[in-house]
């Protein structure tokens, strides 16, 4: 467990549970997270993890609990001020009608559409430049792999997002199983961009499904699930340990030290 | 003249051809040259089979620019120009006929598309239809009015009030002498069967021909049930001869369960006609109305 | 790689078919008026000549039902778009929310029932009886399709389709029942108002009719970057601050409105806003910022073209409007169900 530090413009839930008639969801969840970092959200199937994500989008409303950014109710901030600087990708999207990638992609500027900046199809260009779809632009959504799918949701999420705030409001940009669909090199190319990102104060979460891209990337781990059905939140290299993994897995690890210094797992 | 008359009445038997004969001599008698009036005599379109026979009957139909689907009689009426089905008429298809006049029922419409043929500058007339024989009478004065041949249509009118005169007496007549028929009118263009109450063509009709319709208590058309067919026990079914080609012929009506419990099946009484003949109100009713009554008269001895 | 064209050329081209079936409807008929007549009534118009009968024709018949004619094209492409959007699915079509089909109940209650029913309203409402019935019937229906579709989260949209599916078939019973209790003459009369006619316009109506239709294009405007951004799903949608619910709103009431002011002056025009935004995003893409104004310039040259066939391929009797447009949308519909079949 890790103190609690009361950062002013943090993304918190508290006590939150989601009940969906007699099932539930998410059990009494509590995490504190801050801009500037990246925090992955990890636990097995079914331990509530995207559903935690759409609470803390402001996509789903709790029925316990209460969900605050920058000390403020969720509810207070408005869907619509809210869409200006927080992103969420989602694991999957329907889209209807024959929208071409970049069209996709330049949806993610409809917030702003009320106070465009001067340089808005340079955005979605450069969006798409860095998730590496550019090439994709003209091509039909629906007729595109599912790892290129994914990148050109993820360039409309980082569009949404492009510009710094100008009353200094953090932005977030949450993603729900960014790196499902993607092969070996985006996988890695993309959670590089995520950190980047991170770098330049965006707060950062991401529900991943990969430990070992968590343990590479992420600054801060929150595990749910596990025998205790509870949430653990904290450093990666604190909470990820082999006693944890297992507990909450259910699969015996081994820790190993890669040639850069990173300890990853091996599983079975 | 009545020498005339007779010569022609003893070598044509049937009465519609005397009708038009006696019409034709009428218009000879009047003003000579004739052809060279037709050009300066209004033009009409006629929406109803019963009016269009008026105009026939009066010797107009040189006059004739359209009529409308159910103008089937004469067999000259086919192949005028149709304005389509009577209910559902274009004004700028009236117009483009350029009559000077046009006859229609209140049964026609739409009426805004009336209201804008008026608006033109053509002359609609509208005959209410109420199944009396008033409103036979209405449209042989509106066709005598619209046509100028107001003349010709007095005589006409005379003509024909005297056959209805004789046929009503005659019914009566025979009214003394025994029971009126329960006659029973069954409309059957369509799919399913209706039977016909009151406020109908078909009630006032089977009332002119001596009979009483065996359905009361309703106005209008209603389905035919089976129970309703043996509650109001018909003794002969009247139905249209187009009513029988529906259904593919006498014997398959007969097969028809509603029929079966009433005394009409039991002697198989039905009578048929043409749908027009019937139901139309136009100058064919007296003698459409007499063969109903012999009818009756025989199905009941 | 699709092959599109920009919106200015779509729209520039919709415009100009639209303009060009509306000369060509001006001057086809069954009345016949040469170009030179119908130079003469334009270029006297205003002046309180003697109405010559070309005047009272073009200006009194013709023209009102031309004008007719785009106001139900455009309200019935508008509409169509708008469905497609909100359902998310290109054969969405405004029938969905129940219009046609509440119009058309109405309209067989009035014919076969009205003269027992409420046998002061013809009086009270005169010619106008059928039109006000229509109209009611239609949005009372799609009032009750949206009550229907509402759950705590809001509309659902599959509720509303479900809802829609049942609603619809109900009303079809009830005209069936009405069919059978009706005589002769009323099953055809509303026979004939089922199969849609452009023909009794008078400016009165007309003008109402037009009036509304351009009243709900013009809301329909501020629906279009929604509905785009809806095409992503509903969620993802509010996750743009998108107001999902005031947006489906919106839709319903200007579909409503719209096609329940022409279904109840023309009937039922089938098909326009099932076809009109297809073809439109074959060749412009889905983005409905040009999609809606592209799709009912082309829905009202559709109904204008339609028209012209049904008035003089039978002169001087009329076909009925819906049995074109069916004959042109039936192979396209059919066409759209084996293109899209695999998203279906």
């Amino acid at each position: 467990m890790t103190a609690v530090q009361r950062d002013p413009m943090a993304l918190c839930c508290t006590g939150v549970e989601v009940r969906l008639d007699a099932k539930t969801l998410l059990a009494d969840a509590s995490v504190h997270l801050s801009p500037g970092r990246v925090t992955a959200i990890l636990g097995p199937n079914g331990a509530g993890k995207s559903t935690l994500l759409s609470v803390l989008a402001g996509q789903r409303a709790p029925t316990q609990g209460s969900v605050t950014l920058d000390g403020r109710p969720l509810a207070d901030h408005g869907m619509q001020a809210l869409a200006l600087r927080r992103a969420l990708m989602p694991q999957e999207s329907a889209v209807a009608f024959d929208f071409t990638a970049q069209e996709i992609v330049a949806l993610g500027r409809y917030p702003h559409r009320r106070a465009p900046v001067h340089d808005e199809d340079a955005i979605v260009d450069e969006a798409m430049a860095l998730t590496d779809v550019s090439v994709l632009a003209p091509r039909i959504l629906n007729t595109l792999s599912g790892g290129e799918k994914a990148r050109a949701h993820m360039a409309r999420a980082l569009a949404q997002l492009w510009h710094p705030r100008p009353d200094g409001a953090t932005r977030w940009l949450l993603l729900d199983e960014p790196t499902a669909a993607l092969d070996l090199a985006h996988q890695h190319s993309a959670m590089r961009l995520l950190r980047a990102w991170a770098g330049r104060g965006v707060g950062v979460v991401a529900v991943l499904h990969d430990l070992n891209l968590a343990r590479r990337y992420a600054d801060e781990v929150v595990v749910l699930g596990g025998a205790s059905g509870g949430l653990t939140q904290g450093a990666t290299a604190e909470v990820l340990q082999p006693a944890l993994i297992e507990a909450v897995w259910g699969t015996p690890c081994q820790p190993v030290t890669s040639a850069d210094g990173t300890v990853q797992y091996l599983f079975g | 003249m009545t020498v005339f008359f007779n010569e022609i009445s003893r070598r044509l038997p049937q009465r519609r051809d005397v009708l038009r004969l006696l019409g034709a001599s009428s218009l000879g008698a009047a003003a000579l040259p004739l052809f060279a009036q037709d050009a300066k005599l209004p033009k009409l379109v006629t929406v109803s089979g019963a009016i269009t026979e008026v105009v026939y009957l009066l010797g107009a139909e040189a006059q004739l620019v359209g009529t409308d689907t159910t103008s089937l009689y004469p067999a000259a009426a086919r192949v005028t120009p149709k304005v389509g089905y009577m209910r559902q008429l274009s004004a700028e298809g009236l117009l483009s006929l350029k009559p000077d006049a046009i006859i229609a029922t209140n049964e026609s419409g739409p009426a805004v598309v009336l209201d804008q043929v008026r608006s033109a500058g053509v002359k609609v007339e509208i005959i209410e239809a109420d199944h009396s024989w008033g409103e036979v009478q209405r449209k042989v004065q509106a066709v005598g009015r619209a046509a100028a041949r107001e003349a010709q249509a007095r005589e006409l009118q005379v003509k024909l009030d005297a056959e209805w005169g004789q046929v009503q007496q005659r019914v009566a007549a025979a009214a003394g002498k025994g029971r009126k028929p329960r006659v029973l009118f069954v409309l059957s263009h369509s799919a399913s069967p209706q039977v016909s109450g009151e406020k109908t063509a078909a009630h006032s009709v089977i009332g002119f021909a001596g009979g009483v319709n065996a359905l009361g208590g309703f106005q209008g058309y209603r389905p035919m049930t089976a129970e309703a067919m043996a509650s109001a026990a018909p003794d002969i079914i009247l139905t249209s001869t187009q009513s029988i080609e529906a259904h593919g012929g006498v014997d398959r009506f007969w097969q028809r369960p509603e029929l079966a419990l009433t005394p009409a099946f039991k002697k198989r009484s039905l009578i048929t006609q043409d749908a027009l003949l019937l139901l139309g109100f136009g100058p064919r009713m007296p003698s459409a109305v007499a063969e109903l009554h012999e009818k009756f008269l025989a199905a009941l001895a | 790689m699709t092959q599109r064209f920009t919106a200015r050329a779509v729209l520039g081209g919709s415009l100009m078919l639209l303009v060009v079936a509306f000369l060509v409807g001006a001057v086809s008929g069954a009345y016949a008026i040469s170009l030179p007549q119908l130079w003469n009534v334009l270029a006297t118009l205003g002046q309180g000549a003697d109405k010559s009968p070309e005047h009272l024709v073009f200006l009194n018949i013709r023209l009102p039902r031309l004008v007719l004619g785009v106001a139900a094209g455009a309200g019935l492409g508008m509409a169509g778009t708008l469905m497609q959007g909100l359902f998310r699915n290109p054969l969405a079509d405004p029938g969905l929310v129940g219009i046609s089909s509440g119009a058309a109940l109405a309209a067989g209650v009035t014919i076969i029932l009205g003269a027992w029913l409420w046998p002061v309203l013809p009086r009270t409402l005169g010619s106008w009886t059928l039109v006000l019935m229509a109209f009611g019937g239609g949005l009372s229906v799609t009032l009750l399709i949206y009550g229907l579709s509402r759950s705590e989260g809001g509309t659902r949209m599959a509720l509303m389709l479900l809802a829609g599916i049942a609603v619809n078939a109900l009303a079809g019973a009830g005209l069936g029942f009405l069919s059978v209790m009706a005589t002769d003459e009323q099953l055809r009369s509303l026979q004939f108002w089922l199969l849609g006619s452009l023909g009794g316009a008078r400016w009165s109506a007309v003008l109402l009719v037009a009036v509304a239709v351009l009243l709900s294009c013009v809301a329909a405007r501020s629906l279009a970057e929604p509905l785009n951004a809806i095409a992503l799903g509903e969620a993802q949608a509010a996750l743009l601050g998108v107001d999902v619910e005031r947006t489906k709103r919106r839709a319903i009431v200007v579909t409503a409105v719209a096609v329940g002011a022409v279904t109840a002056t023309t009937g039922i025009i089938g098909f326009i806003g099932l076809i009109a935004p297809h073809w439109v995003r074959m060749v412009a893409g889905p983005d409905h910022r040009v999609v809606l104004p592209a799709s009912a310039l082309l829905g009202a040259a559709l109904v204008l073209a339609a028209d012209t066939v049904a008035r003089t391929a039978m002169a001087p009797a009329e076909l009925p409007l819906g049995v074109l447009t069916a004959f042109i949308g039936v192979p396209m519909f059919l066409w759209m169900l084996r293109r899209f079949r695999g998203r279906i």
